[in-house]
């Protein structure tokens, strides 16, 4: 879902901002006093400032309620699922799972940096968070549709790195 | 009003210039050949053995940073010698490190199987997972450790030449306009974004300089470690910081010669310093949102990570780009190869910032973060940003300078690049939004049409890049040595 909102957002823009360099493009030829346009663009530009501003700011607020460490401990009592990557694969604590659990993932490396993505089995993202040495990462995720979910490695780590692969079972 | 397109400074170091140009040219044209075979090789359209994916990956991004920050530094050179004077010792000593560090980069990939990406992510270099030993890891670090010192020498020889010139770096980031002590405008723009760039890249270079001693340490010494997490910080302190100073360096070029072009002044005014301030912060400490899948940063780093790198776009997308859509807009100007590149870099930019402000989004972040998401986005303001500048540049050297004329192939070319670099990020967002993740020698087959597209386009960046090489390198040795082109680029003054 945020996948293909970022795609159709960065589509438009793409749009925009081809028509703007286009259109500028064509009316380079004949001259004018530039001072006319000075006057004329910053104009422009402050009300494209408020524009960016906002559309930035209101961005913000909507997308910081829904942040994917925060998890809602409270709501509900999580699966805790430990799961510890190393070179060249996973090791979890569990791995078969219900629709309807409310999985914590607590996410660790033994060796060097890699990354727990976490697959749908259409392979779409739907969590993910750094598996790092020395540290536990916490990524909460609730289960909705029964299926096999893979587990891919996403942060590079040698050779190997594209086999990393943990499957998870997920039941009605 | 008349101007010239020249630019006033000595010949030698117009001359100086030449080689590295040259140089940058010639790898960034091997390096996208590289690229074309990773995307062969993820899209099976060639058998690619995993090992030799990830070492051609590994240069791939090593050589294309270190190359257009190569050829950035000549931009930087070149201009602000008209404003303050240069040792032009330095520039060639710079030059000659870089070489030399090239040269341990690639022995220690190519001889010695490192692969540990341009990050070299701690501990990766000590702990190959039975890829390479430690001689390949040493040569990395320490080649990187060479390239670094002498990008390090080159901008603190820069940053003391403006501060015996302005007093302070604060005087020459326009502080005194800004406070409203003194009147005016401030200090060329030249000047402002060189002492911009100083700024974050003498503390990038000296973290990356840090680090990289420390990696080597760990490489020879297991029981010497440091902080992952610390580590992972200094990593993206440096690579992010130094990666995205290019483009700073970049747009110099075209500060300083769309209003030559346009007769048309681009002047620091208060704006214009307070969004190369904001600049200097946000690039110097919007780097956390490498970080944004680290839950273990403090919440409140998570955070601002996101909403720095939102305020990050702003001065380019409010100021720069704006500024030369206005200094263009019924202009009269006379178009050549060289402007439209100036120009595309302005598009390229803006059409490359918005993918990356929407990835900096946490909740985004959270499925796309190391997709190829990422490598989309920053193809497209590297490819169309930062690589148009310093094409427009090359053509501008070759146009003036070197007596090359412009013809109908430049600009066919000119276009099928465009086209092609659009193709090219464009398919990798595409795999990004589909999933596929980025540094993956091998893909599903459900990601690799995307892979095959993306080879298509990428093919034919090479080849136009390799026209404007030609087109290059035919007239540089011309440079510097007086065959000078008729001004005839001047905008008509009528009306
Ligand atoms: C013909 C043009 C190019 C092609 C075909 C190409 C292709 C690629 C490919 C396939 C990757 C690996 C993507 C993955 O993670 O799966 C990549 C990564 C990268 N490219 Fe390019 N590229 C091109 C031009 C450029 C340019 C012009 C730059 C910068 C000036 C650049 C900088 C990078 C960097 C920094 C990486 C990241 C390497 C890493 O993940 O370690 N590329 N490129
Ligand atoms: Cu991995």
């Amino acid at each position: 879902m945020y996948q293909q909102a970022s795609w159709m957002i960065t589509l438009l823009f793409s749009v925009f901002v081809i028509l703007i360099f286009v259109t500028v493009l064509l009316k380079s030829g004949k001259r004018v006093d530039y001072g006319k346009i000075q006057t004329k663009g910053y104009f422009i530009r402050s009300v494209w400032f408020v524009v960016v501003f906002s559309v930035m700011l209101a961005a913000t607020y909507f997308t910081l309620q829904d942040l994917p460490f925060e998890g809602a401990e409270a709501e509900e009592t999580p699966v805790d699922v430990q799961v510890t990557a190393i070179q060249f694969g996973f090791d979890v604590s569990l791995d078969t799972l219900k629709v309807g659990d409310y999985a914590a993932f607590h996410v660790t490396s033994k060796d060097v940096n890699h990354g727990f993505g976490l697959f749908d089995d259409q392979l779409t993202i739907v969590a993910q968070t750094q598996a790092m040495p020395e540290y536990t990462n916490t990524v909460y995720y609730k289960f909705t549709k029964p299926g096999t979910y893979t587990i891919l490695c996403m942060e590079y780590c040698g050779m190997a790195h594209h086999l990393m692969k943990r499957e998870i079972k997920v039941t009605e | 009003m008349t101007t010239t397109l020249h630019v006033a400074i000595d010949s030698k170091t117009k001359k100086a210039v030449v080689f590295p140009l040259v140089f940058s040219g010639v790898i960034l044209l091997l390096m996208m050949i590289f690229g074309v075979v990773m995307l062969l090789g993820q899209g099976k359209l060639i058998e690619l053995n995993p090992i030799m994916f990830y070492k051609i990956m590994t240069i791939h991004g090593t050589g294309m940073i270190g190359v257009s920050a190569l050829a950035g530094s000549c931009i930087i050179w070149y201009f602000l010698k008209q404003y303050v004077p240069l040792n032009t010792a330095v520039f060639r000593l710079n030059v000659y490190l870089f070489l030399v560090g090239v040269a341990m980069v690639l022995v220690g990939i190519f001889a010695y199987d490192f692969a540990g990406a341009w990050t070299f992510l701690y501990p990766l270099p000590a702990q190959s997972g039975g890829m390479w030993g430690k001689t390949g890891a040493a040569l990395y670090l320490g080649g990187m450790l060479v390239i670094g010192t002498g990008f390090l020498i080159l901008l603190l020889e820069a940053a003391r030449a403006i501060i015996k010139q302005y007093g302070s770096l604060a005087t020459s980031l326009g502080w005194p306009q800004i406070l409203g002590k003194e009147k005016g405008f401030g200090p060329p723009p030249t000047v402002v974004a060189s002492t911009m760039v100083c700024i974050v890249d003498i503390i990038a270079l000296i973290t990356g300089a840090a680090l990289l001693s420390m990696s080597l340490i760990n490489v020879f010494v297991p029981s010497f470690t440091i902080d992952p997490l610390l580590a992972k910080n200094l990593t993206y302190a440096f690579g992010h910081v130094f990666a995205n100073s290019i483009i700073y360096m970049g747009v110099i070029v075209v500060y300083e010669l769309l209003p030559r072009y346009t007769g048309r002044p681009w002047k620091s005014n208060k704006i214009f310093l307070i969004a190369w301030n904001m600049s200097t912060l946000f690039t110097l400490i919007v780097y956390p949102h490498h970080l944004l899948m680290d839950f273990v940063m403090p919440k409140w780093m998570i955070v601002m990570g996101q909403v720095l790198s939102y305020m990050n776009g702003l001065p380019v997308l409010v100021v720069t780009a704006f500024g030369a859509l206005m200094i263009v807009y019924r202009s009269g100007i006379k178009w050549d190869v060289a402007s439209s590149f100036l120009y595309l870099s302005m598009f390229g930019w803006v059409i490359g910032v918005v993918p990356a402000i929407i990835d900096a989004t946490i909740v985004i972040n959270h499925v796309m973060h190391n997709t190829k998401w990422v490598p989309g986005h920053f193809h497209m303001y590297m490819g169309l940003g930062a690589c148009a500048m310093i094409l427009g540049f090359m053509y501008y050297l070759t146009r003036m300078e070197g007596g090359r004329i412009d013809n109908k192939l430049d600009y066919l070319t000119l276009w099928l690049y465009i086209l092609a670099f659009l193709g090219l990020s464009g398919s990798f967002l595409f795999s990004g939004k589909s999933s596929a993740p980025r540094r993956w020698a091998e893909h599903f087959p459900e990601w690799i049409p995307a892979d095959v597209v993306a080879a298509f386009f990428g093919t034919f960046v090479m080849i136009t890049f390799l026209l404007f090489l030609v087109r290059f390198i035919s007239y540089s040795s011309n440079i510097g040595s007086k065959i000078n082109q008729s001004d005839d680029i001047r905008p008509s003054t009528h009306g």
